[in-house]
């Protein structure tokens, strides 16, 4: 293969105390793929997602990002470096508007420091202008333009996970991390959403996420990978995986153990 | 010699006295992460219950004693009822901010009430046996009263020990400390449970209270300096962890003594300033304590 | 200033016109230099309240020792001014400075630990800063402070001591700072903070530095602290230890609470209210026979109920579920 991986994640170990969260765990994602991450309840996959954002310091291993090592590095590092993410339970700055919510996501973008906002200098209100078009622009984006003024926590479920969207692409990422994006829609909902993923594609970004939503990962998937007790079971492409039996194992020996 | 042995024996009584307030800080930080500044001034009201029930009530000591006891427990669970509760599920500013609130609130009603002089009322109140003192091997001089405070003190805790590691409430208590979540999932109380929590370190502050006016003086702003001494040493120790608060007590109070009588009496009040600041800066989860100071 | 109409609303400059004619109108008063004196310390409490809401309403840390930033300025301009000769013009700028650096150097340990470590640093620093200016005589005159030396500031040769003039010098200050912090505000940089203040780790993954952005605010706010002790120095003539005791950090506390935390507005309002209440209520407490210090008691109120009641402040009843 010519294409190196865009991120790579070689023996990643994440403990916890005495609790083995992952395990030695070997992971790609290739560039302009969209990606998958599954796995029963506390296979370890938001843990993997800490340890590369860099809001967890992952124990051992190597993450290389576009031929970097980004081990340990600091979570705003990282986020300059073109990585971004959505949480599991959705993380907004509920108090401020939903424009403001986007134009942070636009401070990798920006420079303005102190004497610039202080003096309000051209430079100053032409960046102001760009971060606020661009916002706007994503907003569009995302079907969420005439919410702008609206305090983001007013929004609805579905409206505040696509915002949380927005405010990761704002920060202009080559890689962007969903943490299960699906949860708590209706069919609907997931549909728009899958055409939303399809479309971040479009613009050259490399999707990769978690998700519960068997149909969804299966529909949009080009790579899969599969954890269980934060060990990698298998890996490949959708019908691959589908038929792995150590996956059909991992999942109904979840639900059987839970029926009981 | 001799002065430098008397001297951490004082120390030894106020690290004691230290401790004994300093374990409500910490017991409520625990359970509810909260910097329960109102405290030292239930501390105070120790003292000023028992000058009450002498004086007004005209109650026997032991009396007075008991009822203040009781009275700062119920005031503990009182103030938690109705200022702490209901803002159990607000950011953690607004409940800070409502904890000085009535710190403030309680140390100038004591001021109204009771003024700002110092009254030597305990004092005087304390019967003739626990003004003797009793010359301790070295040569220092150590009176009754002090000698209490010190097996009175040592005796609370190992109590206090066996309540919260073999008790009900205290197994409780622990369980709350560690996740209060988790804890009413498993059918615990919770609101009890701060509940006892408060009261229990109340009255120990109370206990701590009388101590101090009986052996100096009482006066509004007593809950604001022995106050923050023992927050000091509550940090010290690690907040959150009672052992911690127990030992960061004895070390403050030496280190007090010692530095008022070798360094500067001006800067007294200001070692205790001093030694919580070193601690945050190089040892913030304190002597005893766990990494829980980082965030997680 | 500069475009004072583009910054400020229209109601905002007639407000401000208004407040410029005070001094007119007093001129005609018995009373009159008491009263411009109750409106320069108010509105050197809108000062401090508008710097200590950088810290706690902005990042939203609780910070117990505004204070001290107060008595780094008054002390560093204080000193300057009575003991080496300098001109009140340099020796603003220095104060402000050296209160800045402090801010920084009180919340370094502080970076990487929970906000209550904040609260308990933050009231330990200016605990000390107040034990060391009550007990070092020979540096700055112990308790008793400087004595009537800090020389009134010059300008233009005129010595400028008289309460219309002090009116005016604390107004043009307190709009200057308004100014930097409203724009600071909504920037980049307020931005930064108020995520910080919702959500630290969602900040981070925004490319938000923590550490830079919040002792960005630390040393804005300490600086803003030591202007406004740098007013007060010369403002008073001698500054002594009492006036920066525990207490005033709380009022100050107070009055961003009372009028909302975060808001600038809040701020000011607050200050405007408490900063004059508390000048009424120490002549109604005395008339009462009631220990001036009993007005703690008032203000301890206003901080329980508001958080109860008004978390928002005064002026916003409406209250988002946490």
């Amino acid at each position: 293969m010519d294409i190196d991986p865009l991120l790579e994640i070689t023996g990643l170990t994440k403990n916890f105390g005495g609790v083995v969260a992952l395990a030695q765990v070997d992971l790609r994602v290739m560039p302009g793929q969209i990606a998958s991450l599954i796995g029963p309840n506390g296979a370890g996959k938001t843990t993997l997602f800490n340890c590369v954002t860099g809001l967890m310091a992952p124990t051992t291993g190597k993450i290389s990002f576009q031929q970097q090592d980004i081990f340990g590095t600091s979570a705003h590092q990282v986020a300059m470096n073109g990585i971004a993410r959505t949480f599991q339970n959705i993380r907004l700055f509920s108090e401020m508007t939903v424009l403001d919510n986007v134009r942070i996501g636009c401070h990798t973008q920006s420079r303005g420091y102190l004497w610039a906002a202080i003096s309000r200098n051209r430079a100053y209100r032409e960046e102001e202008l760009q971060i606020t078009t661009d916002a706007q622009e994503l907003l569009q984006f995302v079907n969420l333009e005439n919410f702008a003024t609206q305090i983001a926590g007013n929004l609805s479920y579905g409206d505040q996970r696509r915002l949380e969207i927005a405010r990761a692409l704002a920060t202009n990422p080559k890689l962007l991390l969903l943490d299960e994006p699906a949860a708590g829609m209706n069919p609907q909902e997931t549909n728009d959403l899958i055409a939303l993923i399809r479309s971040i594609r479009e613009r050259n970004i490399t999707v990769f996420l978690i998700e519960h939503d068997m149909k969804l990962v299966m529909r949009i998937s080009e790579w899969i990978t599969v954890l269980n007790y934060g060990q990698k079971i298998s890996q490949g492409p959708p019908e691959v995986v589908q038929s792995d039996p150590r996956v059909i194992e991992a999942y109904l020996g979840q639900s059987a153990g839970s029926n009981h | 010699m001799t002065l430098f042995l008397e001297q951490i024996v004082n120390g030894l009584v106020l690290g004691g006295i230290y401790a004994l307030i300093a374990v409500g800080y910490t017991m409520v930080y625990g359970v509810i992460q909260l910097i329960n500044f109102a405290h030292g001034e239930i501390f105070m009201f120790g003292a000023y219950f028992t000058f009450l029930c002498l004086a007004v009530l005209k109650f026997p000591l032991w009396l007075a004693v008991l009822a203040s006891i009781l009275l700062c427990a119920l005031m503990g669970v009182v103030i938690d009822l109705i200022a702490y509760r209901p803002l159990r599920n607000a950011p953690r500013l607004s409940a800070l901010i409502t904890a000085i609130g009535i710190s403030l609130i309680l140390q100038n009603l004591a001021r109204m009430i009771w003024g700002a002089e110092p009254r030597r009322d305990l004092a005087n109140a304390k019967s003739a046996f626990l003004s003797q003192t009793v010359i301790i091997p070295g040569g220092a001089q150590l009176s009754y009263l002090d000698l209490s405070i010190i097996i009175l003190a040592i005796l609370l805790m190992v109590g206090l020990n066996r309540l919260i590691s073999l008790t009900r409430i205290g197994k409780a208590m622990r369980a709350c400390a560690q996740d209060k979540m988790a804890a009413s999932l498993m059918g615990i109380d919770t609101n009890r449970v701060i509940g006892a929590t408060f009261a229990i370190g109340s009255a120990l502050g109370a206990v701590a209270g009388i101590m101090v006016g009986m052996r100096e003086t009482i006066e509004p702003t007593m809950g604001y300096y022995k106050g923050v001494a023992a927050f000091a040493a509550a940090v010290l120790g690690g907040i959150g962890n009672i052992t911690g608060a127990m030992l960061g007590g004895v070390v403050l109070g030496i280190a007090e003594v010692l530095g008022a009588g070798y360094i500067s009496s001006g800067y007294r009040v200001a070692i205790s300033y001093i030694l919580m600041i070193l601690v945050i800066v190089f040892r913030p989860a304190g002597l005893l304590g766990r990494a829980s100071a980082k965030r997680a | 200033m500069i475009s004072m109409s583009s910054i400020l609303s229209s109601r905002s400059g007639l407000i401000l016109f208004f407040l410029c004619l005070v001094p007119l109108a007093t001129a005609y008063l018995d009373q009159g230099d008491y009263l411009l004196r109750i409106c320069s310390t108010a509105y050197l409490y809108m000062l401090l309240a508008l710097g200590l809401n950088v810290v706690t309403g902005f990042t939203g840390l609780l910070d117990l020792g505004y204070v001290g930033f107060y008595l780094i300025g008054g002390y560093t301009a204080g000193l300057l001014m009575a003991r080496l000769g300098w001109s009140y013009w340099a020796a603003l700028p220095v104060a402000a400075i050296h209160g800045g650096l402090w801010g920084l150097l009180r919340g370094a340990p502080t970076l990487r630990l929970t906000g209550d470590y904040f609260a308990i640093v933050t009231f330990g620093f200016s605990e000390l800063l107040f034990r060391i200016v009550k007990n070092e005589e020979w540096l700055i005159g112990g308790p008793n402070g400087f004595v009537n030396d800090i020389p009134a500031p010059t300008l233009f040769g005129y010595e400028l001591w008289q309460y219309w003039q002090q009116y005016y010098h604390i107004l043009i200050l307190l709009i200057l700072t308004l100014l930097v912090v409203y724009r600071l505000h909504n920037s980049r940089i307020g931005r930064a903070w108020q995520a910080i203040s919702q959500d630290e780790e969602a900040a981070q993954t925004m490319g938000i530095n923590l550490h830079e952005y919040k002792s960005l605010a630390f040393a804005i706010s300490a600086a803003i602290g030591a202007i406004g002790g740098a007013f007060f120095a010369q403002f008073q003539v001698n500054i002594s230890a009492g006036v920066f005791e525990f207490w005033e950090s709380i009022l100050i506390l107070c009055m961003i609470v009372l009028g909302g935390i975060g808001t600038l507005k809040g701020a000011l309002i607050g200050a405007a209210i408490l900063g004059s209440l508390g000048e009424v209520l120490r002549i109604s407490l005395s008339w009462m026979r009631l220990p001036a210090d009993s007005r703690y008691l008032i203000f301890g109120a206003i901080l329980v109920m508001m958080m109860r009641f008004r978390p928002a402040g005064i002026l916003r009843s409406t209250q988002k579920s946490p």
